[in-house]
């Protein structure tokens, strides 16, 4: 990069430039979406459509949280959809299962204590092997991927419903705070907060900004590189648990490929809301930006009447053109690690 | 070796900037037909970057070249070879997973194939001919580079280059080789000068790069010498020895204000830092360090010396694979910089660019980088603090910012290094490994860093100094110690009134 | 004192040398290594399994198996050589294969008898799918994970689209007896699958092309320099790698009879697996289709013995992940930084 004034200063306009493109893109995206599907479909914004969309985002909204992180410094975990499905299929097993044996609230508590160790481990491990081990972050998660998949289907492979006097664990879910919108999101919108705050107030946050931003540098000035990597990935894989745990509430059973259309959504989700995929800028307020993108594409594509076949290809496109506008072009050859 | 009386290549004038640095001042180069011509001097002193520019990798920022007769101004290598001249690059440039037929005739397939299919025989056979040229018949073409050693690659290097500019036969060609005997032994060195030679024979020319002065006088006709990006100038080697290079090469009015001799103290009895027989496997070892409280050090020495490698290690970047580090007497072992940092050892790292400072963060958060401890409560950190401090430093050294937030690719080389130090400060280390601190900074602002140096250390800081050129590495240092080949050669005091000459220390260097 | 330092600094580029030596018994090692575990496998199996896995059933149930896979994995050499790596594996072989099958006689669409042209326009629909992966990899500067991990779903969703949930099934009678053709007892598939592997063979070790690969997946600046277009070279492998997982697509199809999206599950993490497993490193540069061969002969050798052992189908799939990860950690150059292009 050159030191020179005119060329630095450019680079940095470009740079801001880019970064609004791609907020204004979702806001005015949002706008669009909002004014025309209110406008030709009826009900749309019905309190009905709207509170399920509301709820709807909130297990999106928590992965895409602890994806935003991991995008920040650079690394990418393509296995949160798949951890996500293992603790959700987890959950529901776990409730089944000790209902039998212990009183409802111990069982929901061992459920709950079951799925997230599961995400601590996963993404403690994932963590030292691409840190330690210095494998790549994505050939790693692809790893995990099958395994985790994999994992997900032996734990169950069917749908499995909830057993009705478990009922209660899941309940939480419908309660409604302000009217429309409903706990789940409020709790979704917490942890997004503590997210943001960890991010841009904490030396873990200031430490994950310099590392996406320049890692051996990052390194050489002493800052603790590794054990910042590892907790990231380890909150990664939390926030996949609690997402699956989100889900099995949401529909009140369990079915082990749940997650695997996420990871896609939560990687348009966070580039959408600015976070590039090269590292070193983003935030988890962009991400709640992106996130309700995303699910009001979905929401609309559902009410319109699109076939669901059409929404792959839909998103596929769309984190596509939103990765394509928000790469920095200068740099040649992204690096992921 | 004949000589005409035209020079069949010639540069004059060949100046190159980069944004406030001169690399090259404007200098000139002959080369006559049949002659192995020697480039000499100090790192820095613009051999790389003439050849880069010669061989069309770089463009100058002004001047002229001529190669028979002809303008010259080649955009890219392939121009270059097609005029005739091909270079050897310092780094490796062979495929090692294809054999030597193909790494040779590599990206001129098509001359070999028939049908669609490439008549791997014939390709073999026309290798083996190029080999023949450079009288290298016992390579087998059909061998994977991957199983050769770097002398022989060094030769198929050779070879594809001869083979590269000879598209038309029978003309002067013009072969740059860039440090090609580092890594080789006293024997292979050998082999590749009788190579030289025969390449001048056939009527061809070479240009040899080496640090090793005792190479360059064995096997060039003429040298030149280049100091601070200038010609020096050139001397027949008959006429040449290795004191008369050394004084043109470094001879320099050394600048007692410049260097702010006034403020040199002499250090303390305690010692802070001590290695013994330290050594990183393949690239120093046996290194015995002392450094005591409020010394400046100098380490000196060649690019492949080990003074790099040794910084590394000191600063917990890279582990040892012998020896041990004491801190005040104690011995420690550092897993990475973060380990070394909390000892009190920072490094301020050469490439700043690349492993110096973060360009998308803002000249507070870079500041901000090695200090956790003092700008944060816990974890929270405090962004009053934060702020305090950049500005605090922004004023202290004087750094040319629009404001504590502003990104640091926007700020001058020199400025981006004053922000390095800035933090390095701010960390509170105790131990700083200073490498190249004024690499790519303007004349005003090395001054600057001078006069920080002298009031660190007389502060009680310890320093271990890497510098830009010899002068400033004597002149800013208490002892200074000199590296050749991955081991010391040799320790000198320098005292205000004792410096050591600058040809005492270089003659240790190479 | 000359004498001393000379002899001692001579030991530091023979160290340096000796290091770079070790180096390549490393590689060495690695080379060997694949046929190595193929052979404790198969030793393995026939004492666990007994006759059933020696059987010439076997073998030919085996040599089954391994056809498509192959052919998937042959396309995945090549991207995984210019340092790359394509996900979009499972879409790009469900859309050819869905999209044949509706358009040569099938029952969905009775209009529609396109025969081989069917075929060739199915293929023809990857293959593109691929130039496009390249361009937008190549001219947008985007990772190629990203780029294909889009497509994986962008080329299911086309698929899906193409029956819309109809499963429509193959009447074209050249295309039915296809399925049940064989020449010396082995199957008109496996006959493609080897055609395929010879093909690719004469690319990588008689085509320009293939030189090319090596170079650009090891270090990019040389080739650029000596005046190759490694753009064009990323974009052909992107092409060549989509060409091969849609004639996977089609004979897969042609098997099953049916045309479903389904045809491409669970054929990306074995292929990822067999390719590393057989010594083609991800970082680029090494490795080739001989490799890869020897990598599915594993990964299917493994999957027949464990089918045979009765070990449960998801555990087989896990570990494929497994073998992906161990595989990845032994072999990888802990001082290269492999660079997701």
């Amino acid at each position: 990069m050159a030191n020179d004034t005119k060329t630095a200063s450019s680079v940095q306009s470009r740079m801001k430039l880019r970064d609004n493109i791609t907020r204004y893109f979702s806001f005015s995206a949002i706008v669009i979406l909002l004014v025309g599907l209110s406008l030709t479909q009826q009900n749309f914004l019905g309190a009905a459509n709207i509170k399920n969309m509301l709820r709807d985002t909130a297990p999106l909204m928590i992965m895409s949280a602890g994806m935003t992180s991991v995008l920040i410094f650079g690394s990418i975990d393509l296995s949160t959809g798949a951890m996500c499905s293992v603790s959700n299929v987890l959950f529901v097993q776990c409730l089944n299962v000790y209902c039998a044996n212990l009183p409802p609230w111990l069982a929901t508590i061992c459920a709950f204590a079951l799925s997230l160790s599961f995400g601590f481990f996963a993404g403690l491990l994932l963590g030292m092997i691409h840190v330690k081990l210095k494998v790549p972050s994505f050939i790693a998660s692809l790893g995990f991927m099958s395994v985790w998949q994999s994992a997900a289907l032996l734990i169950s492979d069917k749908s499995v419903s909830v057993q009705k006097v478990m009922w209660f664990a899941t309940d939480w879910f419908k309660i409604p705070v302000l009217g429309v919108i409903g706990l789940p999101l409020v709790l979704a919108l917490l942890i997004v907060g503590l997210v943001y705050v960890i991010q841009g107030h904490t030396t873990v946050g200031k430490n994950l900004y310099a590392i996406g931003g320049n890692e051996r540098a990052a390194r050489v000035a002493g800052v603790p590189v590794d054990s910042t990597k590892i907790s990231v990935f380890v909150v990664n894989g939390l926030c996949a648990a609690l997402g699956g745990i989100f889900l099995a509430a949401k529909l009140r059973s369990c079915a082990p490929t749940t997650g695997d259309p996420f990871t896609l959504l939560i990687v348009a989700s966070c580039v959408l809301g600015g976070t590039a995929l090269s590292g070193g800028r983003g935030s988890a307020l962009g991400t709640i930006i992106g996130v309700f993108t995303v699910a009001l594409i979905n929401n609309g594509l559902n009410f319109i009447g699109v076939s669901p076949y059409w929404q792959n290809v839909v998103f596929g496109v769309f984190v596509l053109a939103a990765i394509a506008i928000s790469v920095d072009r200068s740099v040649r050859g992204l690096t992921i690690k | 070796m004949t000589q005409t009386m035209e020079p069949f290549f010639s540069a004059r004038n060949i100046t190159k900037a980069f944004s406030g640095t001169h690399a090259l001042k404007g200098v000139d180069l002959d080369v006559y037909p049949g002659e192995i011509v020697g480039l000499v001097g100090e790192n820095g002193a613009g051999k790389s970057t003439l050849l880069k520019i010669i061989i069309g990798a770089q463009s100058p920022s002004s001047g002229t070249m001529t190669i028979h007769g002809r303008n010259y101004n080649p955009r890219t290598p392939m121009e270059a070879n097609q005029e005739g001249i091909g270079m050897v690059f310092q780094e490796q440039s062979l495929i090692v997973n294809l054999n030597v037929a193909q790494n040779i005739f590599f990206g001129h397939e098509k001359e070999f194939s028939e049908f669609g299919m490439i008549n791997w025989k014939k390709m073999n056979k026309a290798a083996a001919e190029v080999l023949a040229e450079v009288d290298a018949k016992d390579i087998t073409p059909n061998k994977k580079v991957l199983d050769l050693n770097f002398a022989t690659r060094q030769i198929i290097e050779i070879a594809k280059v001869m083979n590269v500019t000879k598209a038309k036969a029978g003309r002067t060609c013009l072969i740059l080789l860039d440090e090609p005997t580092s890594i080789l032994n006293e024997g292979e060195v050998q082999n590749l000068f009788i190579q030289m030679r025969k390449i001048a024979q056939r009527g061809h020319s070479v240009v040899f790069v080496s640090h090793r002065l005792d190479e360059v006088l064995e096997v060039t006709d003429r040298i030149y010498v280049y100091k601070d990006g200038e010609s020096v100038g050139s001397l027949k080697t008959r006429d040449a020895t290795e004191a008369k290079l050394y004084q043109m090469m470094v001879g320099r009015f050394t600048n007692t204000e410049y260097y702010h001799l006034e403020s040199q103290r002499d250090p303390e009895e305690a010692i802070e830092l001590e290695t013994r027989d330290l050594g990183l496997h393949g690239l120093f070892k046996h290194v015995d360090i002392k450094l005591r409280k409020g010394e400046v050090l100098g380490l000196c020495g060649v690019v492949g010396s080990g003074k790099e490698e040794i910084c590394s290690v000191l600063c917990g970047d890279e582990k040892p694979t012998s020896g041990e580090i004491l801190l005040n007497g104690k011995q420690v072992q550092f897993r990475s910089p973060k380990e070394a940092l909390e000892h009190g050892i920072l490094m301020i790292p050469k490439e700043r660019l690349y492993e110096g400072v973060i360009m998308t963060l803002s000249v507070e958060a870079n500041i901000a980088l090695s200090n956790n401890k003092k700008i944060a409560r816990g974890i929270f950190i405090s962004k009053k603090k934060i702020a305090a401090q950049a500005n605090s430093w922004i004023d202290r050294l004087r750094i040319k910012t629009r404001g504590r937030k502003e990104l640091l690719l926007q700020l001058s080389g020199g400025n981006q290094q004053k922000v390095v130090f800035s933090r390095a400060l701010a960390s509170q280390s105790d131990i700083l490994i200073l490498n190249h601190p004024t690499r790519g900074v303007d004349v005003g602002a090395k001054e600057e860093i001078y006069a920080l140096i002298r009031e660190m250390v007389n502060t009680g800081k310890s320093v271990i100094l890497l510098g830009d050129t010899l002068d400033e590495c004597i002149g800013m240092s208490n002892r200074v110690m000199v590296l050749k080949d991955g081991l010391v050669t040799g320790e000198f005091d320098a005292p205000v009134n004792g410096k050591p000459s600058q040809v005492d220390v270089v003659s240790l260097m190479m | 004192m000359d004498k001393r330092i000379n002899r001692a600094s001579m030991s530091i580029i023979d160290e340096f040398t000796e290091k770079v030596r070790n180096e390549n018994i490393k590689e060495h090692v690695i080379k060997t290594a694949p046929l190595m575990v193929l052979a404790v496998l198969v030793v393995v199996f026939s004492v666990a399994c007994g006759a059933s896995f020696v059987s010439k059933d076997n073998l030919v149930s085996i040599m089954n198996q391994l056809a498509i896979p192959l052919v998937v994995a042959l396309g995945l050499t090549f991207v995984i050589m210019i340092g790359s790596i394509d996900l979009s594996i499972n879409g790009s072989v469900g859309m050819a294969g869905s999209l044949m099958s509706c358009l040569v006689l099938n029952s969905l669409y009775p209009n529609m008898n396109m025969g081989l042209w069917g075929v060739l326009l199915a293929i023809m629909a990857s293959m593109v799918c691929g130039i496009i992966i390249g361009i937008i990899h190549v001219k947008l500067h985007i990772p190629s994970f990203m780029v294909t991990f889009a497509f994986l779903y962008i080329c299911k969703g086309f698929g899906m689209l193409s029956y819309q949930g109809l499963i429509p099934t193959i009447r074209d009678p050249l295309l039915v007896d296809a399925a049940k053709a064989s020449f010396i007892g082995v199957p008109f598939i496996t006959w493609v699958a080897v055609a395929l592997f010879a093909v690719c063979y004469y690319i990588q070790e008689y085509t320009a092309f293939g030189r090319h690969i090596y170079a650009v997946g090891t270090n990019e600046s040389v080739p650029r320099s000596v005046g190759v277009n490694v753009d064009m070279v990323k974009i052909k492998v992107f092409t060549l790698a989509a060409l091969l997982f849609g004639i996977a697509g089609v004979i897969g199809t042609i098997r099953l009879g049916q045309g479903q999206v389904g045809v491409g599950e669970g054929l990306m993490f074995p292929a990822q697996a067999a390719v590393v497993v057989g010594g083609t490193s991800l970082s680029g540069g090494k490795g080739g289709v001989l490799n890869t061969v020897t990598g599915v002969l594993i990964m299917t050798v493994l999957n027949n013995g464990l089918v045979l052992l009765s070990v449960n189908p998801f555990i087989r799939t896990a570990l494929s992940g497994i073998i992906i990860l161990v595989a990845v950690i032994l072999t990888i150059q802990r001082n290269n930084q492999i660079i997701s292009k």
